[in-house]
This record gives structure tokens, sequence and C-alpha cells, in this order.
């Protein structure tokens, strides 16, 4: 009994702390200030957070061209994710793999304010098919309206560091 | 403003008696010529009307002997026009008076012009039709504000398309245009009279439509938007001869470049742009020099056979034509390059492809391209046009010595992003018409169509070096590439838009990782034949278009 009232409890807390995250919302890119994305003009990110479900939204455009994808992860357990949307640098000649699927792990870091997601994704490269690993945090800044996302490859040798700010609905 | 007249008058009789005047040009030997050197002054409302008054003046010029270049500044598109002005002194022996004004030039040449027809700004499709009728009557293009100017030597109106045309779509004025004067022009070519669009215009192939008596038209080659434009575009295509070539370039106010390469492709016929493409009127008139014959930088015998080692090879390709860009960028020479040539250019402007095989380094390569005897989409190429067309594309490589085809089909693309990639029947008849080559390369950004067949790969892009992106990230990209292939040798083909330096990517080839070589792309292919570490991969029906095409 006491176990489940322990449980409870955390995930009481759990969630008003979640309820309460102020990573919801509508994020925009900061171009001046983030790596340069390659074949997109511009980013919108969505964070919604229901339970230990976590949806990011990507709005993205390319000249008139509008995109929308969604990974949704749990902090709760591994998801396989059949879709996954990765911001590619899409001058490289690297493709989801046609029917591969991602598998994602998510985790709240620091108090609510950090999301971390690990993806392993399955690339079609011209040698025929490969992994590649990604390791991202989502950061909210100081005051809360400024989201970093640090996006790390095993492949690449530096991190793409994107920085968002928010959408209010005046903007 | 007289006296002026008169003076210039004397000195054109002078220049008569004393030039071998507007004969052809002779093999060797003097020849006289103008030159003036323009502005960057393209603003409608600005210097557009007297540089639209002086194409037509050129084109007409032009039609006896070359008698009339243009040097644009540095920072124009194509930047050769320097250099081939001193090419032509250098190596044509043509000596050049150079003009200041318009005036000057209407004083030498308004002769040529029988007339002049009006345009009106206010409505821009009359700047097509104007320069339809110039090339049909010998008129040249003026605003009403310019009347004065063409009386005063002469000149009477031929037509005046002030308030014919208002109120009424672009669609309603060429239909009429088509209706009046689509008969008399040439079928061999039509001007796509496009590109920059509203109150910035840049018809500097103008003079080459006027004196092959073109139609001009800026026809939307967007179904979705302007499917009227279409069908009168459609109309046109199919009346061209077989083989005809579109001139010019899309109107960047209506459609895109795949829209319209798609809609002229599936018709057999070649595009060749841009619609800034300056002097063909002059450069058309020039052949080769006594005894030059293209000797390319080949690195390798058609039938030799090399061995890949356990490395990663790169190979640089520039295909934007090599009279805009890298050519003239700092560096060149430092890396082994490609070039895709716009073979065409052996038909009307020699000089220019003796200009830059005269100037090319031992590390510049010459290839074929792009997709055939000029800038089309092969998917959308009928299949029994096919055949001539690639027959047509390998005499030209012949002369030009060259031994690899460059493809490119952005049909399904978005912009230089998505899908270009070649059908697996389009793919056999590349291998089926191209017998001698030592392979193909494919794409414009990356692309996934690759095939080997007895020793010659077809390789595709696998990056697109955006001269926008950071250096530093162009090297996290190619090393990032290099750490997924990770299987040795991989072939990584990189192609460098136009306005890169080869000095900037020295610097990133430094910073790459691994066991790497950059090599010459027929070095590169037929390394590329001696170790098949890449799948064979075509057009994959299910994969994304960005655009349907026509039907």
């Amino acid at each position: 009994m006491t176990r489940f009232l322990v449980c409870l409890l955390s995930s009481v807390l759990l969630s008003s702390v979640l309820a309460a995250s102020p990573i919801e919302g509508r994020w925009r890119l900061d171009r001046t200030r983030s790596t340069a994305l390659d074949g997109w003009h511009e980013w919108d990110l969505v964070l919604t957070v229901t339970g230990s479900r976590v949806s990011l939204q990507h709005d993205m455009k390319w000249i008139r061209t509008t995109l929308s994808a969604t990974n949704t992860v749990d902090t709760a357990a591994p998801v396989e994710i059949p879709a996954f949307f990765r911001v590619e640098q899409r001058h490289m000649a690297l493709y989801p793999a046609k029917g591969g699927t991602t598998a994602a792990r998510a985790a709240w870091l620091d108090a609510g304010r950090t999301l971390r997601v690990e993806a392993d994704t399955p690339i079609e490269i011209s040698q025929g098919q490969a992994t590649m690993r990604l390791y991202c945090e989502y950061r909210l800044l100081e005051g809360d309206n400024a989201l970093l996302l640090i996006e790390l490859h095993n492949t690449r040798p530096q991190p793409l560091v994107y920085r968002f700010t928010r959408v209010t609905e005046t903007k | 403003m007289k006296r002026l007249t008169l003076l210039l008058t004397a000195l054109v009789s002078l220049v008569g008696l004393t030039a071998p005047g507007r004969a052809e040009v002779p093999p060797g030997g003097t020849k006289a010529a103008f030159v003036m050197r323009w502005n960057g002054d393209w603003q409608v409302a600005g210097g557009l009307p007297e540089k639209l008054l002086l194409l037509s003046l050129q084109g007409l010029a032009n039609r006896a002997g070359p008698q009339l270049y243009v040097v644009h500044p540095r920072d124009f598109q194509w930047e050769i026009t320097e250099p081939l002005f001193e090419f032509y002194q250098r190596k044509h022996g043509v000596k050049f008076t150079e003009l200041k004004t318009a005036e000057e030039a209407l004083t030498l040449f308004a002769r040529d012009a029988k007339g002049y027809v009006v345009w009106d700004p206010a409505v821009p499709a009359t700047m097509n039709v104007a320069l339809t009728i110039a090339g049909l009557d010998d008129a040249l293009v003026v605003t009403a504000a310019q009347i004065p100017q063409v009386e005063q030597h002469g000149l009477k109106p031929v037509d005046d398309l002030r308030g014919r045309y208002t109120g009424q779509t672009d669609a309603q004025i060429y239909a009429d245009a088509v209706t009046r004067y689509w008969a008399r022009c040439t079928h061999e070519s039509i001007m796509l009279m496009g590109g920059h669009a509203g109150a910035v215009r840049q018809p500097a192939v103008a003079d080459w439509g006027v004196r092959q008596k073109m139609f001009f038209h800026d026809l939307s080659g967007n179904p979705a938007r302007h499917p009227e434009e279409v069908a009168l575009a459609q109309k046109l295509l199919s009346e061209l001869q077989p083989g005809a070539i579109v001139f010019g370039w899309h109107s960047y106010a209506k459609d895109t470049e795949e829209q319209w390469t798609t809609l002229l492709s599936g018709y057999g016929l070649k595009m060749e742009g841009l619609h800034n493409l300056p002097n063909l009127s002059f450069n058309c008139q020039f052949g080769f020099t006594p005894g030059f014959k293209f000797t390319n930088n080949h690195h390798v015998a058609r039938d030799a056979k090399l061995t890949a080692e356990a490395k990663v090879y790169l190979s640089f390709v520039q295909s934007d034509s090599i009279g805009i860009g890298v050519w003239t960028k700092p560096g060149r020479g430092k890396l082994p390059f490609a070039w895709q040539v716009t073979m065409n250019w052996t038909k009307f402007s020699p000089a220019a492809l003796e200009y830059f095989h005269e100037s090319a380094t031992p590390n510049d390569y010459f290839i074929g391209g792009l997709s055939g005897p000029g800038y089309m989409y092969p998917n959308h190429i009928p299949a029994d046009r096919f055949p001539l067309l690639m027959k047509e594309a390998r005499e030209m490589m012949a002369i030009l010595d060259e031994h690899v085809m460059e493809i490119m089909d952005n049909s399904a693309a978005d912009g230089n992003v998505g899908n270009a990639d070649l059908t697996q029947e389009t793919v056999d008849r590349y291998y089926a018409a191209f017998p001698d080559v030592i392979g193909f390369i494919n794409g414009y950004g990356p692309a996934r169509t690759r095939d080997l067949r007895d020793t010659r790969p077809m390789i595709s892009y696998d990056y697109y070096i955006d001269p926008r992106r950071p250096r530093a990230e162009v090297s996290a990209d190619l090393n990032e590439l290099i750490a997924l292939n990770a299987t040795r040798p991989y072939f990584l083909l990189v192609h460098v838009r136009e306005s890169n330096d080869v000095n900037s990517l020295v610097e990133i080839v430094k910073q790459l990782d691994g066991p790497t070589e950059v090599v010459p792309l027929d070095v590169f292919l037929k390394l590329a034949a001696s170790k098949k570490t890449y799948t064979t991969r075509h057009q994959d029906p299910e994969d994304p278009k960005h655009f349907k095409g026509y039907k």
C-alpha cells in the first residue's frame, strides 16, 4: 500500500510539473542564432505534452512547399515510430529508409525543463542502408521564451544547434 | 546634338572606307566591330528601355555581320563578356571601337532598321510582342519617350502597341500575337523571354531572337495557375520543327524551371538558357580559329582498367554552364574539376567554347550534357525522339572530345532538392544510346539513380554544395556521408553550384576524415566500374513527385 501511495504521489507530482511545463507551445527557429538549415527555409516546432507522451510537430517550409510531420515519444517507455521525421540536410543523399522503423526513447531531465530524445533511425544511403543514432536535448532556457535544441549524430563530427523563440498569439 | 550626329555620320563613313565593313568574318586578318560597355541598371523605370532599344538594334545590326558587342559589368550573371571581348581581339584580330552612348550606336546602325515599334511598360507582355515585330519587320523597340530619338534618325513607326492590349491577360495578348505573327516566325527556335519579372527585367538574349526572327513570349508552364497560357505554349511547341531549341528562360513570376523544362522535353525540344545570355547575335558569326581542335584533358583512355583501393574517392562537377560562376572564381586548377559544357555552343557560340578550352588548366575536364544536345528532362522525352536527339549529342561530344555524359531530370524535384531520379526505361535508353562513354553522372541536387553495365557506371550526386552553406557545415556534411557509407571504396560525387569558388573547396577537402582522394571524373568513373560498392537503383514509382507533369 505504501509503495502504491508513493507511486501515485510521484505520478501526481510529475504530472503537475509537466502540466505546467512551459516547454509546450509553438517555437520558431531563430536562423541567425542556429546552425544553418540546408534545404529548408523555415521551421516551427510545436511541443505538446499529454501524460507521458510528448509530440514533436515539425512545420517546415521550403520555397512554396510546406510539410508538417510529428514524432510522438513516450517518457515512460521506448516507442517504435514507423515514419520518423528527421530535419535533414537535404543536399545530402540520405533518405529515410523505405518501410523502416525508428526506435526512440525519451526522458525528462532537469526537473522537466529538458526533454531528451534518443533515436536509432534507418537511413537509405548510396551503399544500401545504415543506422543513424541521434541524441537530442530540447532545453528550455531561462525566462521560458527560448528553446535550445542540441542534436548529435553518431556519424557527424559536430553538433547541430538550433535556437527557437516562443511564438505568441500575436506573432 | 545635330553636330554630334554629323560627326558620327562622318566617322561611320570613314570606318566604312577603311574597315572590311559588313562582310563575313574572314579566317584571320583584322575585322572592325563596335563595343558598348553597359551598366547593371535593368530597371523597367530606369535603364531597361534604352537597353531594349539597343538589343533590338544589336540584333538587326549583327544580321549582316558581327558589328556590335556588349561588355557587361563583372557582377553580371554571365561573367565571360569581358574575357571573350579580349579573346576576339587576340585570337580573331577584331579591332573594336567603343561606343559610349545609345545615340552613337543609333547613328551607326539605325540604317539597319526600317522603323520602330512602340511597347508599353505598363503592359509587360507588349515588350515581347514588340520584340517579335522587331525581328520580323526590322524595327527598333522603343517606349513613347524614345520616339523623338529614333525619329531623329529617320525612322518611321512600324507598329504601336500602346492601348492595343490594355486590360488583357497574357494569354489573350499572346493568343493575338500568335494569330498575327507566328506563321512568319522561324519554327526552328522560339524565345521564352521570361526570367526577371516586375520592376526589373533582363532580356539580354533579345538580340539573338530579333536576329533570328523568333516568336517572343513568357507563357507560363504552370498548369495549376495558368492553364490557358500552358495550352497556348503547348500549341507553339507542337508546331516547332523536330529538335528545335527553346532559347531564354522561364518567368520567375509565373512558374518554375522544372515545369518549363518538363513541358518542352515532352515535345523532344531543347532548352538553351538563359534569358540574359548576351551577344549571341555576335558570337554566332565566329567559328573556331584555324587549326583549333578540342583536346580534352583525359586522364584515362576509354578502354583503361583501374582498380579502386580501400578509400573514399571524391570528384567535383559544375553543371550550371561554364559561362557563369566558378570558372572565373579564384582557385580554378587547384583541384580536379569537371565542367559540363553547353554543347550547343558549338553551333552558335564557338568562340566561347574555344576560350574555355584555351584557358583550361590540366585539372579542368569537360563533359557533355545536360541530358542530351541541350537542357532536357529525359524521363519526358518521347521514345521516338530520343535516338535522334542522342545521336546529335554524340556528334557534339565527339567534336568536343568528351567521354562522359551528364544527365539531369528535375521534373519531379522541388527546386534543387527532392526526386531527381531516372526511370529504369530512361536508364536503359542511355546505355543503348551511348555505347562509347566512360560512364554517366546524374542529378543536380542529390539523387539515387545508380547502375553499372559492362564498364560504364551511372553515378548520382551524393552531395550538392550550396554556395551559401557555411564551409564548416559542408565539411561536416561530407564527413557524415563518409561515416555512413562505411564500405571502402566509397564513391562520393559532389555537385558544386555555380557561385562557389575552388579555393574554398580546397579548404573543405583538408577537413575530411579518413583516407580520401579527389580524382578527376573520368578516373572516378573508371574506379567506380572496378568495384561496385553502391546499390543499383532507379526511380521508384512510389517516390514522391513534387510536380506531377502535364496531361
